[in-house]
């Protein structure tokens, strides 16, 4: 695969995901702009980090678990 | 877009006109991401550029490094990454630990259990036959290799289907989160972090001076003349981006509450594509938890994960472009096919199941004091060793 061709690749794929995270964008109400700093900063304060299970992306909240 | 004349210090020809690209569209999509969501999330955004840059002109990979040390025991890239290991914990033990009032975050603590145990060794096999981790992956893609623009491609679908199979593999058990720091205080927690590293320190020489009879320094002194075009063009010694990347995941945690993870947002990006095409996620109780439901119905540039993958991507593509070296030709053969997308659907798999990839889970966890970022290193490093197996096998890699 020519360089010429990786940058054409790259491009569309960059611009797509583009597309696809402004159609994503469009389809949730934002919260008030003013009330973002403080509802949904308190929100990520208070329920962890991104990777882990439901309090937060990477930590387990003691609150969260998946129960079956 | 044309070259210019303009030669990178590794001799490359800047890409004048791709870098302009680059520029325009970080800073574009960093106004329009502060002004439609907040100004957080536009530091985020801007923290993952950093994130990129760093990366891309050290080329500081995880799996490279491993599979280096694997192969010929030469563990430059494996001494780095505890040096990194060990300055993130320096710098996030003490806020942690509470040591500074009104500074809120949430270290990266998870379960010590079968999930982690499993999941790592399929994300460390993943690694070597994907050709990245979590941060390499994406990296790689932001420079433009076409083949890791595939393992990330399957990365998602990974994700995606290990986030629907998460409460299965959470039944298996765990014995619960452990902290060091909240069960001994941060001073002893970074004590025995550091004990802990040190030992993997002198392992990591001791086995490489046993094969080679130098051991390659990772603090390589750059002349003074060229640390500015170095600075800009790349190359980057190790330990600058070592030095980078404890920095931006510092200010990550005072920005977002919480350390560097990526691959949170693969799962997200695959699970809102897969529901907006039809897809059934009722009975995955996954995105049922507070965090993921509120990711998965929100706008993805509200995802901190997502606008820092994001900066990744580009920042790394904004780098490359510095270095003329964006977009490399790539040779893609059936075999390479194969190994990207088994590699990538392994990556996300596990990276699911064991709470993150090197980033999430081995580095945040780590530098948290959490010991399932300890399970999870050794695991994934035993799948690391059975990955560069499979690569000899299938022919990506010479026998050693």
């Amino acid at each position: 695969m020519k360089h010429k061709t990786s940058k054409v690749i790259m491009g569309a794929t960059l611009s797509l995901a583009a597309i696809a995270v402004a159609i994503d964008h469009t389809q949730h109400k934002l919260p008030e702009a003013d009330t973002v700093s403080s509802e949904e900063q308190q929100d990520i304060m208070e329920s962890g980090t991104p990777c882990g299970l439901g309090a937060a992306p990477c930590s387990l909240g003691e609150d969260d678990a998946l129960d079956d | 877009m044309t070259d210019a004349s303009v030669q990178t210090p590794d001799s490359h020809h800047l890409e004048s006109g791709t870098v302009a690209l680059f520029v325009i569209a970080i800073a574009g999509l960093s106004l329009v991401i502060q002004n439609i969501t907040h100004v957080r999330q536009a530091m985020l955004f801007l923290i993952g550029v950093g994130f990129g840059i760093c990366l891309l002109h050290a080329m500081f990979g995880f799996t490279g490094g491993w599979r280096m040390f694997i192969r010929s025991r030469n563990s430059t890239g494996v001494r780095a990454q505890i040096f990194l290991l060990a300055l993130t914990s320096i710098l996030f033990f003490p806020i942690l630990g509470g040591v500074f009032e009104g500074t809120s975050a949430s270290g990266a603590v998870s379960p010590v259990g079968y999930a982690v145990l499993i999941g790592a060794f399929l994300f460390g096999i993943g690694m070597q036959l994907g050709g990245g981790c979590g941060s390499g992956t994406l990296f790689t893609m932001g420079q433009g290799q076409v083949d890791m623009l595939l393992t990330l491609l399957f990365f998602i679908v990974g994700a995606t289907i290990g986030s629907s199979h998460l409460s299965w593999w959470h039944e298996l058990g765990d014995v619960g989160t452990i902290s060091l720091i909240t069960s001994y205080g941060w001073v002893p927690a970074l004590l025995m972090t550091f004990t802990g590293l040190l030992i993997l320190y002198l392992l990591a020489v001791f086995l490489d001076k046993r094969r080679n009879q130098h051991l390659q320094p990772v603090f390589v002194p750059v002349p003074r003349e060229k640390i500015i075009p170095n600075l800009i063009f790349g190359k980057w010694p190790l330990w600058w981006a070592v030095l980078g990347l404890a920095i931006f995941n510092l200010l990550t945690m005072l920005t977002a509450g919480h350390p560097w993870s990526i691959t949170f947002a693969f799962s997200l990006w695959g699970t809102k594509f897969w529901s907006a095409i039809g897809g059934d996620i009722s009975s995955w109780s996954y995105w049922q938890l507070s965090y993921p439901d509120h990711a998965l119905n929100s706008s993805v540039l509200l995802d901190n994960t997502s606008v820092m993958d994001f900066g990744l991507i580009l920042g790394a593509g904004l780098a490359a472009a510095l270095a003329g070296r964006f977009a490399p030709a790539a040779k893609m053969t059936t075999n390479k096919w194969a190994a990207v997308i088994i590699g990538g659907l392994l990556l996300g798999y596990g990276a699911r199941l064991a709470f993150g990839c090197n980033i999430g889970a081995l580095l945040a966890g780590i530098s948290s004091g959490s010991v399932h970022g300890w399970l999870w290193l050794v695991s994934a490093f035993i799948g690391n060793i059975v990955g560069t197996r499979v690569r000899v096998v299938i022919g990506l890699d010479k026998p050693y």
